[in-house]
């Protein structure tokens, strides 16, 4: 099992798990292809999500017998953070949760989940920025990324003490808005009727696959804020204004450098949660060690891109310009699975003592 | 608490770190003075000396000198992990200049001679040394420095100011950097030299700074007289040298344990001033723990480096600036929830726990001391980002 390898050979299949997520976030991303997606329906391409089907990425998490590939939150973040670098619009991360749910019950459409041949959704939501499933039978399920592309939604129902997950087929009750990355956010209204009752009990399985699902946000919100960043030094090593390359002037110099500092402690606070679950830690201990870095992506992704076009100056601000891809970006993903704002009050729920 | 054998100093090195945690765990519960504790300010001589002697005596003043050289060798890893059960047992730091600056550079660039007439002295206690190298022109440009030393038959002549020159009315030697060619390049013409501080000419000032404590002093030398065997390594090249000897340590001046205790304390303040329960505070206080953890989980990684066996590249700095940023914002939210508490000179209800003005004071010259945040930040840019200029 994974979290058993040693420190040389996790930092081995890290390094794999980075190449090899080449081959749909090449060097330097492929911003044709983004913007070629941006504002379209489904808005990604389904083609790609078979691809990381194959390339065995949606079960990476998931047991060798569940029809995953075994291995941990290191090399999960690490894949997640090249696809933020790249923008990659694919719904990996949403498309994780489910098959961990899936896998966790042992029931319903977990094949051509994994093998990325469908895109199923989990219908979680209820209210903005919460982690709480309360699993109304009927109220309409919210902020479902890339929903049009869905060939169906589980969708978890409070039955008694229990939360039970139904799966109900894409079509009717789905309505969809666009977001600033060019993507959409879908609204589903149940319908149980005509849905297909899969599981009993999932409550333990979700939270869990949440806080994952929370970690790897945090990951691509990384990826995405070094790439920017690293634009943006490229800008300020050649720009010149005054006939000074403008990258000489300390102002500019300082703000780069709280910029790298920022990024840095985001990475810091990503590897630190990986590495303790991977570990084997549980409980509180999971979800403050979460809570801590999906609070830092979160807000230090909107700092590093806010600052990233404000270094670039006027270039910064047309949409022609790459770098506002990342801004974009950031402005949607950043209070995915949570808000700096609510993972800052879990993190003190949950671990309220400093330890000096 | 199990009885733990303290192993001799020789053996200490071969132990295997979790072990060598244990051993200098007993060790200071064994040797360390109870009312030294966490002490609220940087202590004197004739304060820390008992302490001092003790480590002198069984042997474990000098963790980072070598084994010949009377010191305990460790790697490290094993002073990291030594100076974290210091912190973490509240050990004051001594006048240690001598053991961390001027023994290393001496080992490293002097002759057998200097070596055999310095070295020991350090290691029994008999000379306490401070530092030279501050001056009222070259304090963040330190290459400025214009103290100069002059050769006059078999003496350097020595002229100028020192300042900021810490714990200097307890040391009776001094280490220098001193001017010795004013036509080269600033860095070129700086060369490295020791003298007793009983040589006529020298006069110590002490200054008295926000924590009303004279823990810096100005020097001043006036037509000083100083052996030309106490200049050390070659001639214009004292800068190289100094500069050469910032090592590991560096990573100290970023050790989040400064912020830690002030975030325990300042809950403490909050309870007591009862806005604890505030979501507007737990908001604020949970952003600075974030920021304490982050920060821990980032000073790990460096850790993690040094145990590995690699050097710290200029990206150290970083620690420098986040833990002494932490801890000045730690401290400016103690002064916004005490209420006219704020102002007190002393600790609020005589409780050290609630050394409100006291802490916020102490924040104060991190930023500045051991290159100043902005230098820092200059150094990132250069040195790490490859901004040009």
């Amino acid at each position: 099992m994974s979290a058993a390898l040693s420190g040389e050979d996790r930092a081995e299949s890290i390094r794999m798990i980075r190449d090899s997520a080449a081959a749909v976030a090449p060097p330097g991303g492929d911003m044709k292809r983004v913007r070629d997606l941006r504002f379209q329906t489904p808005g990604f391409d389904p083609a790609v999500l078979r691809q990381m089907g194959e390339m065995g990425w949606i079960g990476l998490r998931l047991p060798e017998a569940a029809g995953g590939a075994g291995l941990g939150l290191g090399e999960a973040c690490a894949l997640a953070e090249e696809l933020g670098a790249a923008l990659v619009p694919e719904p990996l991360i949403p498309a994780m949760l489910t098959g961990s749910l899936l896998a966790a019950v042992g029931a319903g459409p977990l094949d051509r989940v994994l093998s990325g041949e469908a895109l199923v959704l989990t219908a979680w939501q209820e209210r903005p920025d919460t982690l709480d499933v309360p699993g109304s039978p009927d109220a309409p399920r919210r902020f479902l990324p890339m929903a049009a592309g869905a060939a169906s939604f589980l969708l978890p129902v409070r039955e008694g003490g229990r939360i039970a997950l139904y799966e109900q087929q894409a079509g009717a009750g789905l309505t969809t808005e666009q977001t600033q990355d060019g993507g959409h956010l879908g609204t589903l209204e149940p319908s149980l009727a005509t849905a297909t009752r899969i599981a009993d009990d999932i409550g333990e399985a979700l939270s869990l696959a949440l806080d994952e699902a929370a970690l790897l946000t945090s990951a691509y919100l990384l990826g995405g804020m070094d790439r920017a960043f690293a634009m943006t030094l490229d800008y300020l090593k050649t720009r010149q204004q005054f006939g000074r390359i403008i990258g000489t002037f300390q102002a500019l110099q300082h703000k780069a450098a709280d910029v790298r500092m920022q990024i840095a402690l985001t990475r810091a606070s990503i590897e630190a949660a990986a590495a303790t679950l991977d570990d084997g830690a549980t409980g509180d201990a999971r979800r403050a060690v979460i809570s801590r870095a999906k609070a830092r992506a979160a807000a230090s992704s909107m700092l590093v891109t806010r600052e990233c076009i404000q270094l670039h100056g006027g270039i910064g601000y047309t949409d022609q310009y790459d770098v506002g891809l990342y801004l974009r970006k950031a402005m949607v993903m950043a209070n995915l699975y949570g808000s700096a704002a609510l993972h800052r009050r879990r993190f003190m729920a949950v671990s309220p003592e400093v330890e000096e | 608490m199990d009885a733990i054998r303290i192993p001799a100093p020789a053996e200490l090195d071969a132990l295997e770190d979790e072990h060598f945690r244990q051993v200098v765990r007993a060790f200071l519960h064994e040797n360390y003075p109870d009312d030294l504790r966490n002490p609220p300010k940087r202590l004197h001589w004739d304060e820390n000396r008992p302490w001092y002697m003790k480590l002198a005596e069984r042997g474990w003043l000098c963790p980072g000198w070598p084994k010949e050289h009377g010191g305990l060798g460790l790697s490290p890893a094993k002073q990291i992990i030594l100076t974290e059960e210091y912190e973490r047992y509240g050990v004051a730091r001594t006048n240690d200049h001598g053991i961390v600056m001027l023994g290393p550079l001496v080992i490293k660039y002097g002759t057998e001679e200097q070596k055999g007439r310095f070295l020991p002295k350090i290691l029994t206690g008999e000379h306490i040394w401070c530092q030279g190298y501050s001056e009222p022109n070259a304090g963040s440009d330190l290459a400025a420095l214009r103290t100069e030393a002059v050769l006059d038959g078999d003496e350097y002549v020595v002229n100028g100011q020192k300042i900021w020159t810490t714990l200097a009315t307890d040391a009776n030697w001094i280490f220098l950097l001193v001017r010795t060619d004013k036509q080269a390049k600033k860095q070129e013409g700086i060369s490295f030299l020791l003298v007793d501080m009983k040589t006529p000419g020298i006069t110590v000032r002490p200054i008295i700074n926000l924590e009303m404590h004279d823990e810096f002093c100005e020097v001043f030398f006036d037509n000083v007289r100083v052996p030309k065997e106490n200049l050390v390594g070659q001639l214009n090249k004292g800068w190289d040298m100094a500069k050469a000897l910032l090592g590991f340590e560096r990573i100290f001046l970023g050790s989040p344990r400064q912020s830690g205790y002030a975030l325990s304390r300042l809950k403490i303040l909050a309870e007591r001033m009862g806005v604890w329960e505030d979501a507007e505070f737990q908001d604020r206080y949970a952003r600075l723990r974030l920021e304490f953890e982050d920060l821990k989980a980032l000073y790990g990684t460096f850790v993690e480096k040094l145990k590995r066996g690699e050097s710290l590249g200029a990206d150290v700095s970083m620690l420098k600036i986040l833990q002494t940023e932490l801890f000045q914002a730690i401290t400016d939210t103690m002064l916004e929830i005490a209420g006219e508490n704020a102002g007190l000179l002393e600790p609020m209800e005589g409780n050290r726990d609630l050394n409100i003005g006291g802490l916020f004071i102490q924040a104060r010259p991190a930023t500045i001391y051991g290159g100043s945040n902005e230098i820092q930040r200059n150094i990132l840019a250069k040195n790490v980002l490859g901004l040009p200029g």
